[in-house]
């Protein structure tokens, strides 16, 4: 369950300041898939930068199964995102000149995974992306599609209970872009994980169990989907740490 | 992150950046080449100065001379003696002489085994029969000085009627081979000083051929001295200078001491009675004051080039920093912490002051195994080479230089490492 409590963050200095968030709150249950839908510019980005642990509010709570995020320490925090948390990009950022298997490879690495389990869980991960035949290729010589759906296998390769993702199918057309939908909330649903999409494209939105609207740093509405979350929400699985 | 992986990362970075990575590298290799040929030019240097002192001297021996009379700092008041003899203004040759009552005083002194004055008889001329007459300057055999033979040998000693000639000689006097002139005899001819000028004394003395020998880089003494035993060279000495004012007067003697680590007690105790002794180990430390001098010249100018060269690392290292934000960003995203960063760069610095070492020594190494024929060709050195590379001394440059490339690498890695993720991974 993520709890956020209270958040507001602001930036400048006291004449200029700007409040990015105004004091949110809502609540995430375990395994739910969630929208945060906003223009640019509502403070999506800064929600999840916050939720994550990347950014630090002034005020408020992130509480991540229990545990108050911005309590931590930076070290922990660190922790937390490499074993806990994943990340997609609007812009991919794969490593161009580093091939399938090395990208896969950096959040294992990242979290000290024994290098003999290694390559089994990124053939694995990258099987479940139907990327497998490109485990060698340099991810330059990927198209868009490719590139995203390695990105996913990045980002779920660790199996996060958290899983982040910033515009996912931004920079794609709508036919590679909901194989990426696909596979993210493919994934949301096997694993029990958490699902969290920020976008500004209501579509994908309504897909997600719950939308929450962003307005000029306020929540301007949490719409919970038809069918209670609690419906598919599947037995509490062990994480690996 | 774990260390090895960390480097390979690093290594891999480096290579997707080639001509970059290689650039940097070659400007720490100028380094990394001076400072190895340096580290070689000396250890050879040493290695030949050892060779000549230990050919031409030996540990057992120390030539002694008579100290000059203390003399007193500023302008030198004036006596009726220091007026008198030419000999004490040249500060070339000792003012004064050692005589017999100095050697029986200098054979007294404890772990003295054996006194021997530098006999060096000046004779008319060296000739055999049916062969021109050359002039020839001669000089006493010691068993300790090491000559190249091309011909017979004499390692022990020779006998009073025996005489080691060189090349140049045997060719002189008309001998069909080196080989041909052993066992042949040779005669010279010396005068006696004390007798007078219009009926001059003459002697010939013949002495058989017992080795010829060959110029060696290692000979410290004139190519064309003849060598004759310490007994035929007091005779000529007694023959040539008997009945002169000089006779019975050394420059130089010969002292043996009878245990090695001696030489240095010997040495005080005849400082302490007033003369001058140098052992086989002073005359190697002042060869060897030169080398270290001119090594550490070259040092300075390797060390001049690694400064240069971190400069190239520092900018280098930023660009790369500055080119991978995103990359940067994405890894801190996905918690990687600040040290681990920090470490990665550090690393690729490290990584770019290793392909440096090894470059520039390697190039050293090439250079020297290329060059030392020519240099020993130049300076007549035969078979000695004066660069000697050890794998020590490689070892050594190039984790020196891994270290400067990774303080190099400091600042730039700091950067890396403080790296705000948000602002990194933001696309405009």
């Amino acid at each position: 369950m993520i709890e956020v409590r209270n958040v507001t963050k602001t930036y400048g200095k006291k004449h200029t300041t700007f409040t990015a968030l105004d004091n949110v709150n809502f609540t995430v249950p375990d395994g739910a898939s969630v929208a945060i839908l906003g223009k640019s510019g509502s403070g999506k980005s800064t929600l999840m930068h916050v939720m994550s642990g990347l950014d630090r509010p002034g005020v408020g709570e992130v509480i991540i199964d229990g545990q108050d995020i911005l309590q931590l320490k930076q070290k922990e925090v660190d922790i937390f995102r490499s074993t806990k948390m994943s990340f997609i990009f609007q812009s991919f950022f794969v490593q161009a000149n580093e091939s399938c298997y090395d990208n896969v490879s950096l959040p294992l690495e990242i979290a000290q995974t024994p290098v003999r389990q290694r390559r089994g869980m990124i053939e694995k991960t990258l099987e479940s992306v139907e990327l497998l035949d490109k485990i060698k290729s340099r991810a330059r010589d990927l198209s868009g599609g490719q590139k995203q759906r390695l990105a996913v296998a990045r980002a779920i390769v660790n199996s996060p209970r958290v899983l982040f993702a910033d515009e996912p199918t931004g920079n794609l057309d709508s036919a590679t872009g909901e194989k990426i939908e696909d596979l993210l909330f493919g994934y949301n649903k096997k694993s029990g994980s958490t699902l969290i999409i920020v976008t500004h494209d209501p579509d994908l939105a309504k897909k997600c169990d719950i939308q929450i609207r962003i307005k000029d740093g306020t929540i301007e509405s949490i719409i919970e989907s038809q069918q209670p979350v609690i419906a598919h929400r599947p037995v509490a699985r062990k994480i690996q740490l | 992150m774990k260390m090895r992986d960390t480097i390979q990362r690093a290594g891999r970075s480096l290579r997707q950046a080639k001509a970059r990575t290689l650039l940097t590298s070659l400007a720490i290799g100028v380094g990394a080449f001076t400072i190895t040929l340096s580290f070689a030019a000396g250890a050879g240097g040493r290695a030949y100065t050892d060779a000549i002192v230990s050919a031409n001297t030996d540990v057992n021996e120390l030539s002694v001379t008579k100290a000059p009379e203390q003399q007193q700092e500023g302008p030198q008041k004036y006596t009726d003696i220091s007026s008198a003899g030419a000999a004490s203004a040249n500060p070339f040759f000792p003012a004064s002489f050692l005589n017999n009552n100095d050697i029986t005083r200098i054979v007294a002194v404890k772990n003295v085994e054996s006194v021997a004055p530098n006999y060096s008889p000046s004779v008319k001329y060296i000739t055999r029969t049916g062969q021109d007459k050359y002039v020839a300057p001669i000089s006493t055999f010691s068993p300790s000085v090491k000559l190249k033979y091309v011909a017979g040998g004499a390692n022990s000693n020779l006998s009073t009627d025996e005489i080691v000639l060189t090349q140049e000689y045997v060719k002189a006097l008309g001998f069909a081979s080196d080989q041909a002139a052993i066992g042949k005899t040779v005669d010279i001819v010396a005068e006696r000083l004390s007798s007078f000028a219009t009926s001059p004394e003459m002697e010939t003395f013949t002495y058989k051929v017992k080795a010829v020998s060959d110029k060696s880089g290692l000979a410290l003494r004139a190519q064309s001295t003849l060598l004759l035993s310490n007994e035929a060279a007091k005779n000529l000495y007694d023959y040539v200078s008997k009945d002169t004012r000089d006779y019975g007067n050394f420059a130089l003697a010969s002292v043996r001491v009878n245990d090695p680590d001696a030489a240095e007690t010997v040495k005080t105790e005849l400082a302490r009675m007033g003369y001058e002794a140098q052992t086989a180990k002073d005359v190697l430390g002042t060869l060897n004051t030169f080398i270290n001098v001119l090594q550490g010249i070259l040092l300075g100018f390797g060390a001049l080039a690694v400064l240069t060269s971190i400069f190239g690392i520092i900018n280098t290292q930023y660009i790369s920093v500055l080119e991978r934000t995103q990359q940067i960003g994405l890894m801190k995203a996905l918690g990687m912490r600040q040290r681990d960063v920090g470490r990665l760069f550090r690393y690729e610095a490290a990584w770019v002051g290793f392909l440096g070492g090894v470059i520039g020594s390697g190039m050293a190494v090439i250079a020297g195994v290329i060059a030392n024929p020519f240099i020993s060709e130049a300076l007549s050195l035969g078979d000695i080479n004066l660069l000697i590379f050890s794998p020590i001394a490689a070892a050594g440059v190039i984790i020196g230089l891994m270290i400067v490339s990774v303080a190099a690498g400091m600042l730039p890695a700091r950067k890396a490492a403080k790296l705000d993720p948000i602002e990194a991974l933001r696309t405009e």
